[in-house]
């Protein structure tokens, strides 16, 4: 008995073991077997018919078995660190182009969330007037209107990160990866108005305003770890003006300068840029 | 010359950070596996496949039909809230043509232009330019209605998942042509009795016109004839049905805000300057014949 127990396994362990001459002699099709897509109930039955085929029992249950093949995600955000350099565009400003170098960083703590900061530079030193638009000289010069501006120095925001959007793109043989995502945050700007109506008098210093941002994203993944990416986003703050309004006998005093109240801002930009997944190596949970 | 200057600095370092991205990306691939978005390696029995089966041809030998609701962006003085039509065909499903057609149903002044209505200051200066302040919306060119043809390529599409739930075909559609506008602007005046001292205009049928007032809302119309370019993003939810949402720019010449551009004292076709308009599009896609082709 011990030594037909201590067989047993020997002989499963045998029969695993096939070679393409058996299967082909032995190939039949295998489509009309009722117990077919239940391997514990076939493993079952074989078990009780160790000496031969025995007739099938009919299945209490039809049983639909679906398997899925399931495509991994080309590249996983989860747990990796975004760097991600590049240029902003204002869109909306009718009387100054204004021109940004970025920076943005962002964690994911899960693949589609992230939380990080972005840092826009603005002041790029001389007169801020001579990247101005001849929309600004037609206004003044046609209506008789001053135009209150203010130059940009920087801005830092803290911002939360979330992609809705996840797909691909066919280009004749190649498919490029790519996600949209939706951005916003809180943060700060600071800015200066430029003296324009008594600028004999009038010298302005920097003003730190809080700002906030929403945004929306599109980036194409050129590796795993490196993409290209382009995002429009809307940059506002409430922001303090020059006074259009001169005293004549009160022009020195700095608290007449400023405009009483603060204007709301909204700049609407484009960003363009290039991202950088760190660790650029990263492991799928699970295996191919 | 600090100008230039400091522009060329800014594209420098442009460059120079794009193509640090690029050659350190490249470096890092050598160093970490050869798997790229372009060259996407499978082994196995797919290997030698199409990169797609049953890919679904949205385009080919198909019309759409879109009837859509568009607004201009960046305007100096007007928006243009628009309602129009679209129509394609298809001889391939990446090749196509097809006309557009819409009217503006509305047109809402830019806050510049409350502005100048609430604190324009006129003298006989600049009286060609704002004769009366409360009047100057009646002045400013306005766009009233949009046409033309386009070709249509469309080099890329594929899937989109939305919130890992909802799966749908998409594709990008770039498209050039001609477009035809219909612009209304201010008509045609000659300040009197000399440039920069105007006290009232001589307009047709007005010699006389004291203080310009009569110039100010005198209107002309004209089809401006322009290229047309850009981009549509299209998604498809049914074998029928999809939504489009589309930019298209339109550059041309007219007189934005009625006004004396070149300053030589006369309102006309040479006070047009250059304006790049900016259209976004909201659209949905009824497609013909309803059923959807497949390839192998």
């Amino acid at each position: 008995m011990v030594a037909l127990w201590m067989a047993i396994p020997t002989a499963a362990e045998a029969q695993m073991e096939f070679s393409l001459d058996e299967v082909e002699e032995d190939a039949k099709p295998a489509g009309k077997s009722k117990g077919q897509g239940d391997l514990i109930e076939e493993l079952a039955a074989a078990d009780d018919t160790a000496d031969g085929p025995a007739e099938l029992t009919p299945q209490r249950e039809e049983i639909a078995e679906e398997i899925y093949a399931v495509q991994q995600i080309y590249a996983l955000r989860l747990k990796r660190l975004e760097l991600a350099p590049s240029v902003a565009f204002t869109l909306n400003d009718p009387y100054i182009k204004r021109y940004g170098l970025g920076f943005a960083m962002n964690y994911w703590f899960t693949n589609v969330l992230a939380i990080g900061v972005n840092f826009n530079w603005y002041d790029w030193g001389g007169n801020p007037l001579d990247n101005g638009t001849d929309l600004e000289f037609r206004v003044r010069n046609q209506f008789r209107l001053g135009v209150p501006l203010n130059e940009w120095q920087f801005g830092l925001w803290a911002n939360f990160t979330y992609v809705p959007f996840y797909g691909k793109f066919k280009v004749r043989k190649k498919i490029f990866q790519w996600d949209s995502y939706l951005i916003g945050g809180v943060g700060i700007m600071r800015t200066q108005p430029i003296p324009v109506f008594d600028p004999e008098i009038r010298n302005f210093g920097w003003q730190t305003d809080v700002a906030f941002n929403v945004g929306a994203g599109l980036r194409i993944f050129l590796t795993r770890y490196l993409t290209f990416f382009t995002e429009f986003r809307a940059y506002m703050w409430p922001d303090k003006f020059e006074n259009v309004q001169v005293d004549p006998g009160n022009r020195t005093d700095p608290s007449t300068w400023t405009q009483d109240g603060s204007t709301f801002v909204a700049n609407t930009s484009i960003q363009i840029g290039f991202t950088l997944f760190l660790p650029v190596k990263f492991e799928y949970r699970l295996p191919k | 010359m600090m100008m230039l200057a400091r522009q060329t600095l800014l594209r420098i370092a442009l460059l120079a950070a794009l193509a640090l991205c690029l050659i350190l990306g490249d470096g890092m691939r050598n160093g970490v596996g050869s798997a790229s978005a372009q060259d996407v390696q499978v082994s196995g029995p797919l290997a030698g496949a199409p990169a797609v089966r049953k890919l679904r041809l949205w385009r080919d030998m198909r019309l759409h039909v879109e009837p859509f609701f568009a607004f201009t962006v960046g305007d100096e003085y007007s928006r243009s809230l628009i309602v129009g039509g679209e129509a394609r065909f298809h001889f391939l499903d990446w090749l196509g043509i097809g006309g557009w057609g819409g009217y503006s149903v509305a047109q809402l002044d830019t806050n510049l232009t409350k502005e100048i209505q609430a604190k324009g200051v006129t003298t006989n200066a600049n009286r060609l330019d704002l004769p009366s302040r409360e009047n100057f919306p009646d002045q400013v060119g306005r766009l009233n209605w949009w046409s033309g043809v386009e070709l249509h390529f469309v080099p890329f599409r594929g899937k989109l998942a939305m919130f890992q739930k909802v799966f749908f075909d998409a594709d990008l559609d770039f498209f050039v042509g001609a477009a035809f506008i219909g612009v209304e602007e201010r008509a045609d005046s000659v300040g009197q009795p000399a440039v920069g001292d105007v006290s009232y205009c001589e307009i047709a049928g007005n010699p006389d016109d004291q203080g310009c007032l009569g110039s100010q809302t005198s209107r002309s119309k004209r089809t401006a004839i322009a290229p047309s370019f850009g981009v549509s993003f299209n998604a498809f939810f049914q074998d029928f049905l999809g939504i489009a949402l589309r930019w298209r720019g339109i550059p041309f010449k007219y007189n934005t805000g009625g006004t004396d551009n070149n300053n030589d004292g006369v309102i006309n076709s040479s006070d047009r300057i250059k304006q790049f308009n900016n259209m976004f599009t909201v659209g949905l896609i009824f497609v013909l014949p309803p059923k959807t082709k497949t390839t192998d």
